[in-house]
């Protein structure tokens, strides 16, 4: 290293002068010369400055544990515990409650997106891919929704009673999982009130929700719904992977146009 | 049809038509004699640029905030599967345990133009209506549409339209708080009033469907923030008052097509904005045009239309601008300045004058009884 950084500042200062004086004088070809010099220095300068903030980098800032890993392994954590397709928002809450770090929201809003361009650019190259949900009736991407594309088929589907089912499963899972738990935040403590807070007969006990009562009185509603949602997700996991193709079953059908004349019964 | 849709544009300009809301309607209904809002509306004007342009901004709106806030609350009570929503009903009105079905309409696989999201919401809620046993309970965000003035209308719902035991009701989120069990009146009217505008779009494409009109309940649910907190609270509200009073003033509103035949053929009003958007027409040539649309200003027009100011400052001098109550007590008179005269008995007063002088004479005799005895 030649020069030091305030060496080279003091070098481009005068350079920019002696352009400005070359500028002012009429002699173009100088300032041209001069100008090289200039941008010559400047590079060094960043260079020099560069290796200083490497000299000193090496004890590393106390931060978040979050930035450990990229938002798709986080998203992806959260959903590996809720096993169904959930909204960007509880899957901030459940990670926060149960995963250290946190999930940057703004960037969920991209990520789905980026994922297709990932999967279209070389197909099946990941472990796993975050994906659309498709919704039962007409296979388009359900709005808001994420899931992960190892899951079968008929998980990633949603027809009219899902959206319960799902939120039931959840509240089962998480409340399978405080249980495990030696210790319970108050995060995860909120997170299964709010659960419980929606779930039918545990309005008395709100004060302290019991994990297992969670996990009985969402079963007890998931037994109503949980057939009839079966049937119309197998259904349309049939068609899915008879309709679409690879990228097509994990992010969504052609998009839907106006025809002049809708075909009967679809719409 | 075609027609009067190239007329309304050319009224418009070249800027993108704004969407009539329940709130525009509802708006519409508490002065329905006005032409200048009913033609403006219908050409879809944006009235609050306009009337910024020449010179009398609208000082009220819906706030940025409130919407943002409006918006987080409906998301909250709508995440999860309308899992808050869904406990409220179950709570308030019983509704079983088995009825979870949710159909999300805001958009028909990616695609949101109004044809196709109208089309859908028709077809699953007549399919709901017709078969007892359709897993459909809450539509979410049905895209409905009004006949308005002659010219049918999409309505931008902000509701959930939910079944129960056979009947449709129409859940309307709303983000002002219910303290210890009262809301703001104001707001509840309001409120009240662009339900019922649903209820009566719902009615509408039901009855188009051959079915049954009255399976739309006149019932609504109203889900409100509780106290301080964000926890949601259901109030049933009855709204067959104002179902009366819109289907009356709807059906008053003068034809659209009889009033554009009023005006003459080449008035616009557009702001002819240039690459910029910044808008290149004179505000005087704007206000000369909007003069040509009649209006009919009542102080009221002040908290519902944006263009109120303007008209407000057009109609000095004139008794109508003092209110309903003034213009009622003076019919015939029409300025202020012939108010004066009678009182001053400086005018004879014509024929339908009398009533009205006699009236003012008497007032001006008591002001100045009143003022001398002071004096």
């Amino acid at each position: 290293m030649a020069e030091s950084a305030e060496e080279l500042e003091r070098r481009i200062d005068g350079l920019r002068t002696a352009v400005r004086q070359a500028l002012m004088a009429g002699d173009r070809t100088r300032a041209a010369a001069l100008r090289r010099d200039l941008r010559q220095a400047e590079r060094e300068w960043d260079d020099v400055v560069a290796g200083l903030a490497e000299a000193v980098a090496p004890v590393p800032a106390p931060r978040a544990e979050a930035a450990l890993l990229p938002v798709r392994e986080q998203v992806h954590h959260a959903l590996t515990l809720l096993s169904v397709p959930a909204a960007p928002r509880l899957i901030i809450e459940v990670h926060r409650a149960f995963f250290a770090g946190e999930i940057p929201g703004a960037r969920l809003t991209s990520l789905r997106r980026d994922e297709e361009r990932s999967f279209r650019l070389a197909p099946f190259a990941r472990p796993y891919y975050l994906c659309a949900v498709l919704s039962a009736d007409l296979l388009s991407p359900a709005r808001g929704l994420l899931a992960v594309s190892t899951w079968p088929v008929q998980q990633r589907m949603i027809g009219p009673l899902s959206p319960r089912v799902d939120f039931l499963t959840s509240a089962i899972r998480v409340a399978e999982h405080v249980e495990r738990l030696p210790e319970v935040g108050p995060r995860a403590t909120r997170l299964l009130w709010r659960f419980a807070t929606n779930l039918p007969g545990l309005a008395a006990e709100l004060d302290d929700v019991a994990p297992a009562a969670v996990v009985a009185a969402a079963r007890a509603e998931l037994e109503i719904h949980e057939e009839a949602d079966r049937a119309t997700r197998a259904a349309a996991a049939d068609r899915a992977v008879h309709q679409l193709d690879d990228a097509g079953r994990l992010f969504g059908g052609p998009r839907l146009r106006v025809l002049p004349r809708p075909a009967e019964g679809l719409l | 049809m075609t027609d009067l849709d190239a007329r309304l544009a050319r009224l418009r300009g070249s800027a993108p038509p704004r969407r009539h809301t329940a709130r525009t309607i509802a708006a519409l209904t508490t002065n329905p004699g006005c032409a200048r809002r009913a033609v403006l509306d219908a050409a879809g004007v944006d009235k609050e640029r306009l009337a910024a342009h020449v010179g009398f901004p609208a000082r009220f709106g819906q706030s940025r905030f409130a919407i943002t806030r409006g918006n987080a609350f409906e998301s909250q009570v709508k995440a999860n599967g309308c899992a808050e929503l869904l406990s409220l009903l179950r709570e308030k009105l019983g509704l079983p345990v088995d009825e979870v079905g949710y159909h999300d309409l805001e958009s028909v696989g990616g695609n949101e133009s109004n044809e196709v999201r109208h089309a859908r919401a028709r077809t699953l809620i007549t399919r709901a209506a017709r078969a007892a046993d359709d897993p459909g309970t809450l539509f979410d965000h049905p895209l409905l549409r009004l006949d308005v003035g002659g010219r049918a209308v999409y309505l931008e719902p902000d509701l959930i339209a939910f079944r129960l035991r056979g009947r449709f009701h129409v859940v309307e989120i709303k983000s002002f708080p219910v303290i210890d069990g009262q809301a703001d009146p104001t707001k509840v009217a309001a409120a009240a009033i662009q339900s019922a505008v649903y209820v009566l779009a719902m009615r509408a494409m039901l009855a188009e469907q051959g079915l049954d009109p009255e399976t739309v309940s006149h019932e609504i649910v109203l889900v409100c923030p509780r106290d301080f907190a964000n926890q949601p609270v259901a109030t049933l509200v009855d709204v067959r008052k104002q179902l009366l009073v819109l289907r009356r003033q709807l059906a008053r509103l003068t034809r659209i097509e009889e009033l554009l035949d009023a005006l003459p053929a080449d008035l616009t009003l557009d702001l002819r904005p240039d690459a910029d958007g910044v808008p290149t027409a004179t505000a005087d040539e704007l206000g000369a045009s909007l003069g040509r649309v009649d209006a009919r200003y009542a102080p009221e027009c002040l908290s519902a239309c944006e263009i109120a100011y303007f008209c407000r400052h057009e109609a000095r001098g004139d008794t109508a601008a003092l209110g309903r109550t003034v213009r009622e007590e003076l019919g015939g008179v029409e300025s202020v300045d012939t108010a004066l005269g009678l009182a001053r008995e400086e005018l004879r007063p014509s024929v339908e004058q009398e009533e009205a002088a006699a009236l003012l004479r008497a007032a001006a005799r008591l002001r100045a009884e009143h003022l001398g005895a002071r004096a």
